[in-house]
């Protein structure tokens, strides 16, 4: 049985719901990623797992217990959780030690004890040297690390973490990324991750949910989330993609426009109506002779745009039916502006998307 | 595994927000709604309580009320244009020229501030009375003039609206000075490149934009006039006039009408409600948002051969505000009598002696308003922190409309709620009147929407998450208020506090309908003393209360606040 269980789960401020009957199931000891645009809900589903706000309709259980239900949630301090806040909210009267020392003082706590955790946990966070330094004293990075010093000290069974990153820089992000997926493993708490960026959850998730407009729209691991889109929004916003859109002519191929046919190596066909093809930006094979195996999955095209990119080249190849398709090719192959080129999708690169 | 001794859930307190919301709403609905509903009660009903519009025809039909109602409004009126003629100018002055000593200007403006009106009143008194004055001696002295001869006559409508202006004056002043200071310079200089000489600019551009600060600054000078009833007391009453609140006062007097006093107090209540909405409508506007002010330091002019001219203008008004009064209290607070001349003989404690052995009221006075003061401020306090938290974190259904509870005393006049409050709480049901509880009742009302609106905006300033991390650590609501929140809020705390306690120890208007000789307030005590001509006495006390007021403040910024780091990222 999963540790964490959304069942239903639906918040509506006014008229408009928000998180939209979200069932979720999250096993005890793995880091779950809420990735999604914007507005899609994964700030309030996160609080309504920490208990700061109740749901309108369905429960929360964790460890098999209901703790969130209309009328009868238990209060965010009763749920042993941590939560790594955004602002970091860090009590700027405390000092780090005391930041850090407050969960366990709660938990009524020798002062001995105290001490030989708090110690313990600014040593992993790489802190020691910073306890007595108020939280205005300290970088971004250090004040990021207090907060996880402080959420995890007292080994809470939930952790959870509403875009931890997303006030440092570029570098120090990336330090972070890392460092949390070594405190989860080195503690294995269930963790449930909010973030925008795919690319953090896909460094750290072992499963990612992608939200959109309050439901989820697909959960699985990075893989699957990746090479397996079930939707054209997952698609779109896990990695770059081309989306061509056609009728199914046959078992497994999808006649787009422009004459292009698209066989397809994976995925699911509408029954009626359109069906959308995905193919990843560096999975179409691009030359400027025709390929010779066969007469589907390829299509000539004119250069629209091409850029240097150092490690490759980054290309815009106008297709008959008007669309514009981007790929990457090696550096070595250069073809200028304006002349024809031919791609090729190879099927076990495009995916067909129902939805 | 996360499992560890700490898994399990642990004791916690019981969540009191709900009870605490229920118990703030009772106490706000009835310090507020309570004294309003005996209002209106009384205003239309008959002595056997039958629904009547008598009161109001009585009211309408008599012609001393209607020349009250006509004489406050006008002098309230010329109040708010007297007020801006000398704040408006003074302010742009010290915010926008080279002119010398500006930041002792604001301090010294500061201090008219904190004069409670009646004691400036007082001081005026005896400065321009026609027979005692100072200055009428010294013209006299001066110019070998006949002993009934005078220059000056405070007791007069002039006299008044003048002794009233001096302190309210410098609610434009700070207004527009603050505008003044937000006023983004690169609007001025926008002008000045298109041309503009800096007299155009000055009219066109910068004054313009400060005119709803001027606007809004003299409807609350406006309004305090109206509604003020110490200064008229002291100086309209030997002048053989009266003004709407010396009437509700003298329809307490023997033998009471309180069906009209309900009366007389509903139009003064409807017009305080549309000045503050004319207030709010004015600051509301668009144009004012745009100073909201940013880039650089604001423009500065240089006065050149105008500056000894600016500075005698400035000065001449501080003399007049705060220099002179302050001078007379003194002096007569040590010297024999007033016309005594100043010198090391005329020098004497006897009226501090007075004061403090020989009066017996005094101490009694001096104890009840301290015990007063301290009480208000410390019930208020905490009540404004409790339900400005609510409010700020809209942690129950329905927060809201505690807030609106705690503004709404905001409209009512001091001396209205006096009389609603001596009509809810003198009946025999309560027994109230003559108890220090019914002037802590009024006190706390009156105090509450500052106290509220103070708290407030410090709530503002404190990121909810803050709060949130220590509730999921383990911390219940009020844990996590009392441990992380209040110790941020110490500032301000300790600020509203003194706020309300300098507020309370000053309080006249509600007071002297509510005081009987056994709830003496230093304030009424003063006040009698006047009745009986006993300057030096209250120059005393007056003087006593301005250094409380002003040991408060000083030691309420001394105190240690722990480490003061409120600025949670770099
Ligand atoms: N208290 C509230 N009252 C009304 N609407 C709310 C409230 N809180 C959130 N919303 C709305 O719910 C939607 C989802 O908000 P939420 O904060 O969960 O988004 P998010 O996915 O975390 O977005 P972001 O990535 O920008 O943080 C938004 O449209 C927001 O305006
Ligand atoms: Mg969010």
């Amino acid at each position: 049985m999963a540790f964490v269980e959304l069942v239903g789960l639906t918040k509506q401020f006014g008229s408009l719901a928000v998180v939209n009957q979200v069932n979720l199931n999250i096993e005890k000891g793995s880091l779950v990623c809420l990735l999604g645009p914007s507005g899609c809900g994964k700030t309030t589903t996160l609080r309504l797992i920490a208990g700061f706000i109740e749901p309108s309709g369905g429960e929360i259980r964790v460890g098999g217990k209901r703790i969130s239900a209309p009328g009868a949630s238990a209060p965010p301090e009763a749920r042993n959780m941590s939560m790594i806040f955004q602002s970091y909210a860090l009590w700027p009267h405390m000092t780090v030690y005391e930041n850090v020392a407050y969960g366990l003082r709660l938990r009524k706590l020798s002062k001995d004890e105290i001490r030989v955790r708090v110690d313990e946990i600014l040593s992993i966070t790489k802190l020691s040297a910073l306890a007595e330094r108020y939280p205005a004293e300290l970088s971004g990075g250090q004040q990021q690390r207090v907060s996880l010093a402080r959420a995890l000290v007292i080994k809470p069974e939930t952790l959870l973490l509403d875009e931890p990153l997303s006030n440092l820089d570029a570098n120090l992000r990336e330090e972070m990324r890392f460092e949390i997926r070594r405190l989860h493993d080195a503690f294995r708490y269930t963790t449930v991750y909010v973030t925008h960026d795919q690319s953090e959850a896909m460094t750290t998730a072992d499963l990612i949910v992608v939200m959109n407009q309050g439901g989820i729209e697909q959960a699985g691991s990075p893989e699957d989330i990746y090479q397996r889109p079930e939707s054209e929004f997952v698609a779109r916003f896990i990695g770059g993609t081309n989306i061509f859109r056609g009728k199914k002519i046959s078992a497994d191929t999808v006649a787009c426009e422009g004459g292009l046919n698209l066989r397809c190596g994976s995925g699911s066909f509408a029954a009626q109506g359109d069906t959308a093809v995905s193919v990843r930006h560096h999975d179409i094979l691009l030359s400027e002779h025709k390929p010779t195996a066969s007469d589907t999955n390829a299509i000539a095209g004119t250069v629209a745009r091409q850029i240097y990119l150092g490690s490759h080249r980054d290309y815009l190849v106008t297709i008959p039916g008007g669309e514009t398709v981007r790929t990457v090719a090696p550096v070595s192959v250069a073809i200028p502006v304006g002349q024809q080129v031919w791609l090729n999708f190879p099927p076990e690169n495009c995916r067909a998307l129902a939805r | 595994m996360a499992s560890s001794a700490y898994a399990t859930p642990f004791n916690r307190g019981i969540d009191f927000s709900k009870p605490v919301f229920i118990l703030l709403a009772a106490i706000l609905a009835v310090l507020v709604l309570f004294p309003l509903f005996w209002l209106l009660l009384y205003a239309f009903t008959d002595p056997a309580r039958q629904f009547t519009l008598m009161n109001f025809v009585k009211l309408v039909s008599d012609p001393a009320m209607r020349r009250s109602f006509g004489l406050a409004i006008g002098m309230a009126a010329l109040v708010g244009v007297l007020a801006c003629a000398i704040a408006t100018p003074m302010a742009w002055l010290v915010a926008r020229t080279d002119l010398p000593y500006a930041r002792f200007v604001r301090i010294l403006v500061t201090a008219s501030f904190v004069t409670p009106p009646f004691l400036g009143a007082i001081a005026w008194e005896i400065l321009a009375a026609p027979n005692s004055g100072i200055f009428n001696i010294l013209y006299r002295v001066l110019f070998d003039r006949p002993t009934d001869d005078y220059l000056f006559n405070i007791y007069s409508f002039a006299g008044l609206v003048f002794a009233i202006a001096c302190y309210t004056f410098p609610y434009v002043f700070t207004l527009v000075a603050n505008a003044l200071d937000r006023v983004p310079s690169d609007l001025e200089d926008a002008s000045a490149i298109l041309g503009a000489k800096w007299l155009t600019t000055l009219s066109r551009v910068t004054l313009p934009m400060v005119v709803p600060a001027m606007l809004a600054g003299a409807l609350i000078a406006i309004l305090q006039a109206l509604t003020m009833f110490g200064s008229p007391a002291i100086l309209a009453l030997p002048a053989g006039f009266h003004v709407i609140t010396t009437k509700i006062w003298s329809l307490f007097q023997f033998p009471p009408k309180l069906e009209l006093a309900a009366a007389a107090a509903i139009p003064l209540l409807i017009l305080t409600i549309l000045l503050l909405r004319g207030q709010k409508w004015i600051l509301g506007r668009k144009g004012y948002t745009v100073l909201g002010g940013k880039s650089g330091a604001p423009r500065v002019t240089e006065l050149g051969k105008f500056k000894p001219l600016a500075l005698l203008f400035v000065f001449g008004i501080l003399c007049l505000t705060v220099i002179f009064p302050y001078a007379a209290l003194i002096k007569t607070a040590f010297t024999e009598t007033i016309d005594a001349s100043i010198s090391w003989d005329s020098f004497t404690l006897k009226h501090l002696n007075f004061v403090l052995f020989d009066f017996s009221a005094t101490r009694l006075a001096l104890f009840n308003t301290l015990l007063l003061g301290v009480l208000t401020a410390t019930v208020c306090t905490a009540i404004s922190l409790v339900v400005s938290y609510l409010v700020a974190r809209k942690s129950v259904m329905g927060a809201g409309i505690l807030g609106v509870l705690a503004t709404a005393p905001v409209a009512i006049p001091g001396i209205v709620l006096g009389v609603g409050l001596f009509l809810s709480y003198a009946n025999p049901t309560f027994k109230l009147y003559g108890t220090l509880w019914i002037l802590l009742i009024a006190f706390m009302t009156i105090e509450m929407p500052a106290g509220y609106q103070q708290l407030s905006s410090a709530f503002q300033g404190v990121h909810p998450e803050l709060e949130e991390a220590s509730r999921i650590l383990g911390a219940s609501r009020l844990k996590a208020l009392w441990q992380i929140t209040a110790p941020m809020l110490r500032t301000s705390v300790v600020a509203t506090w003194c706020f309300v306690f300098i507020g309370t120890i000053r309080e006249l208007s509600a007071t002297i309908l509510l005081t009987t000789a056994n709830t003496k307030l230093v304030s009424v005590i003063i006040y009698d003393l006047n009745e009986s001509g006993d300057l030096g006495a209250i120059s005393v006390l007056g003087l006593m209360l301005m250094v409380v007021s002003f040991f408060v403040v000083y030691i309420a910024s001394k105190m240690p606040l722990g480490a003061g780091r409120l600025q949670p990222r770099g």
